[in-house]
């Protein structure tokens, strides 16, 4: 069976920067891969790349061996694949609930959608229940905390039920029980599904992470389990060189 | 407190009840018919209005050129009828060389024959489905054609607006096929009945005020649908909405569309009521001036634009009367007004002080302010 994501010889190039430089990756169905990599390292761009949002200048995305090229955003979408964003997005004037009822419709025919919504269904249902949203249902989105947010979007896309997430720095601003919470979602999500990660938190790579990819300026430096990631010296220089507190082995 | 709510619910239902009864039942009774008349054009462009408020208020389409589409609408309503006339009154029809006859105006211009665009309209059934198709397909080709470029805001805004002003170019260049500046006009009749009679003149008005009362409940009932939802979602937030897997531009053609069927009816049934269409009605002023209705009305209420033109449209009447020009710069004050003050227009208002005296009368919900106003 050919692997439900693959990136070939992927490049990126905004007026003249090369965003993504020759990128290959391959993730195994099912698996939760985790993409680290300093800033600009063009890890959202990748997730940009797989979703439709930007176009390659050249390589290209396999999903199941299908090639993505040339599919608009919803259309990549609707063969399955789901993302976050690195700033969350919700719709504000919406309820909780109408946010998930209308993620959780999207496969419906169009024409369907002219009636009003009669209940929950079970989907959204259970979407309320796995991010912990139940008893803020009826309340507009708009007053969500950040980590709701986050959470909603999570939600949202599980309303979807997508074969693969793209979840681009999903903790990001959390404070550490909602970073907690939201790993351990998390954890519970991949269980039936690939999903990728785009983290700078270490303390949550380390807890989490199984297998890592490394980015660095467009490329991949490095692939593989944590230890592996951790002890690889150009790693290490990539990012002594430049955070401190993002620096993968700093204590061992 | 459950009486309450229920109460609270019915209360759209009731003013709607309210409102349907004055304008279907006391209005006719109690006006006189030139104000009737008057009314019934309001009501016209209360039909487009609604239309501006699904596109702009729900969808975030700030459409500048809902006139083109009234214009559709009201040019094949104007040309059946003429077409009508021409063939009862042998005065007029001159045919020549024994074709159909022609209507007066394309007599006077030294046209000979009935041009081809216009022979179909002299079926009642044909006019009356272009009066909406017309406008729908433009509309829908348009949309499809601009929305899939991403084109939004302010750009689609001007586009619209460029179309309204090309129209009107178009339909002043073609004066032995449009009438040009004077565009249609001398109706007498419609459907058989005399237009200048009394009880046609009532009846329009019952059908106009039907129309969109039925319009209203539709659109309501779009907008509360998840449809309506997905619609607010592609104004809040259209590339969020394509990555629940939606296209927000066959969301937003589709309610392009029906905005623009709306405007459409509303120029047929504007001509039998006014009688005349020309290309002064139709062009980037009175397009903006609907758009500057539905603003002032409330934009994210359809009750709203629908009040917006109402009132807009006496306003306009009852100022014009006294000082001509005064109205145009009262009306673009207002217009700035309500933007930056009141952005929910009086619709908007209304809530707010309906809200305001709420909290009055139930003191017992916010705590903290109970102390201080009992004190
Ligand atoms: N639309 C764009 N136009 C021009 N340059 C861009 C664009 N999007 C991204 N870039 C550049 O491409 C590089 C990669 O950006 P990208 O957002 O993918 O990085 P990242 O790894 O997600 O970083 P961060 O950790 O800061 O989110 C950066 O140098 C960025 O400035
Ligand atoms: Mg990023």
């Amino acid at each position: 069976m050919s692997p439900i994501i693959e990136v070939r010889g992927l490049s990126v190039v905004f007026d003249g920067f090369r965003a993504l430089d020759g990128v290959d990756l391959t993730v195994e169905r099912g698996e939760l891969r985790f993409l680290i990599g300093p800033n600009g390292a063009g890890k959202t761009t990748l997730i940009d790349v797989v979703t439709g949002l930007t176009r390659p200048a050249s390589g290209e995305v396999l999903l199941a061996g299908r090639s993505l090229t040339g599919l608009r955003e919803h259309q990549i979408v609707r063969l399955g694949v789901g993302r976050t964003f690195q700033t969350s997005v919700v719709f504000e004037e919406l309820t909780v609930l109408e946010n998930l009822d209308l993620a959780a419709a999207f496969r419906r025919p169009l024409l369907s959608l002219a009636r009003r919504r009669r209940g929950v269904s079970e989907t959204v249902a259970e979407a309320l229940e796995t991010t912990g949203l139940a008893g803020l249902a009826d309340r507009p989105a708009g007053v969500l905390s950040h980590g709701q947010r986050q959470w909603l979007e999570i939600g949202m896309l599980l309303a979807q039920r997508p074969e693969v997430l793209l979840l681009d720095e999903p903790v990001a601003g959390m404070s550490r029980a909602e970073r907690e919470r939201t790993g351990e979602l998390l954890t519970s999500v991949a269980r039936d599904r690939t999903v990728i990660v785009v983290e700078h938190d270490m303390e949550f790579l380390r807890r989490y992470a199984s297998q890592v990819t490394v980015l660095h300026e467009g490329r991949v430096l490095a692939e593989g389990s944590v230890e592996e990631v951790r002890g690889d010296p150009r790693v290490q220089e990539v990012y002594i060189g430049r955070r401190k507190d993002d620096a993968v082995s700093a204590g061992s | 407190m459950n009486a309450v709510t229920n109460l609270a619910r019915l209360r759209g239902p009731g003013i709607f009840a309210v409102v349907a009864a004055l304008a279907l039942v006391v209005a006719p009774l109690a006006l006189e018919p030139f104000r009737l008349g008057l009314l019934a054009k309001y009501l016209c462009f209360a039909i487009v209005a609604l239309g501006i408020g699904l596109a702009w208020g729900q969808g975030g389409m700030l459409t500048l050129g809902q006139g083109v589409f009234f214009g559709l609408g009201g040019y094949a309503m104007g040309m059946h009828l003429k077409l009508v006339e021409a063939s009862s009154l042998p005065s007029s029809g001159s045919s020549s060389g024994g074709g159909p006859a022609l209507p007066d105006f394309m007599v006077w211009s030294g046209v000979e024959e009935l041009p081809a665009l216009w022979a179909p309209f002299a079926d009642p059934v044909f006019a009356l489905a272009m009066v909406v198709a017309g406008p729908v397909l433009i509309a829908t080709v348009l949309g499809l054609l601009v929305f899939r470029q991403r084109v939004r805001g302010a750009y689609f805004a001007i586009l619209t607006q460029a179309l309204a002003a090309a129209f009107v170019i178009l339909l002043v260049g073609q004066q032995g096929l449009t009438g040009g500046t004077n565009g249609l006009t001398n109706f007498f009749e419609l459907f058989g009945r005399d237009l200048a009679d009394d009880s046609t003149q009532r009846g329009l008005y019952i059908v106009v005020a039907l129309v969109l009362g039925v319009l209203y409940l539709g659109a309501r009932q779009l907008v509360n649908s998840r449809f309506g939802r997905l619609l607010v979602a592609v104004r809040d937030g259209e590339d969020r909405v394509r990555f629940l897997g939606y296209d927000p531009a066959v969301v937003k053609t589709i309610v392009f569309a029906i905005s623009a069927g709306m405007a459409g009816l509303a120029g047929a049934l504007f001509v039998p009521v006014v009688g005349i269409i020309s290309p002064a009605l139709l062009g980037v002023v009175p397009s903006l001036e609907l758009v500057v209705a539905v603003a002032v009305g409330g934009r994210f209420a359809l009750a709203g634009a629908v009040l917006g033109a109402v009132v807009m449209g006496y306003a306009k009447t009852s100022f014009s009367e006294q000082f001509a020009d005064g109205w145009l710069y009262l009306q673009g004050a207002l217009f700035i007004l309500v933007m930056t003050l009141a952005p929910k227009g009086l619709v908007g208002l209304a809530a707010s002080a309906r809200e305001a005296l709420a909290a009055r009368r139930r003191p017992a919900v916010p705590a903290s302010r109970t102390v201080k106003e009992i004190a």
